[in-house]
């Protein structure tokens, strides 16, 4: 039984390695120069925070990933927020 | 080597990999993007930080994450405050 609990929590952290690494890739590809990408990078910083969130459900530490769960939605809605009534506003 | 431990290491390339893709992001123009970036590399070295004190005991490991994922936000929040402007509302 335990063996297929480890088997179960290596898939979820191989996984979320591989949700990483698309969010890596995801993060960097878009340009400057287009229009609105911030919120499209926040978007993608949505799925890292998922899949953070779920590594640290699986390595045993669910304070943080309690924490972080509450958290992350305020601090997104605060980025976006400043950045379309405060940088936006001057483009 | 067993995995899990094996599956440990590959997340932690993974993360170190997104680290500096958000190091680039927090180089861009706007301030916002700075924010993005660094809410990124919080998260990825807070995880870091607890796959560290799995693989080599390292208790304190996990308070520094705590401390840094909490701080991260209080000052994402603050800041962000600050850019959109008092009056505005």
């Amino acid at each position: 039984m335990d063996d297929i609990i480890t088997i179960i929590k290596s898939a979820i952290l191989l996984i979320s390695a591989v949700f990483v690494i698309l969010a890596a890739i995801g993060i960097i590809r878009y340009k400057d120069d287009m229009k609105r990408v911030l919120y499209a990078r926040i978007h993608i910083l949505g799925i890292l925070d998922v899949v953070c969130m779920i590594s640290l459900l699986v390595l045993g530490e669910p304070l943080l990933a309690g924490v972080y769960f509450i958290l992350t939605p305020f601090a997104a809605h605060a980025i976006a927020n400043a950045h379309y009534y405060g940088e936006d506003k001057d483009d | 080597m067993n995995l899990f431990v094996f599956s440990e290491y590959v997340l932690m390339a993974a993360l170190a990999i997104f680290a500096v893709a958000t190091i680039r992001i927090v180089t861009r123009r706007t301030i916002a993007m700075g924010l993005v970036g660094l809410s990124g590399f919080t998260i990825a070295v807070a995880t870091f930080l607890i796959l560290l004190q799995n693989l080599y005991g390292i208790a304190y490991c996990r308070d520094i994450a705590l401390a840094l994922l909490i701080m991260d936000m209080v000052g994402t929040i603050a800041f962000a405050r600050v850019l959109r402007g008092y009056n505005s509302g």
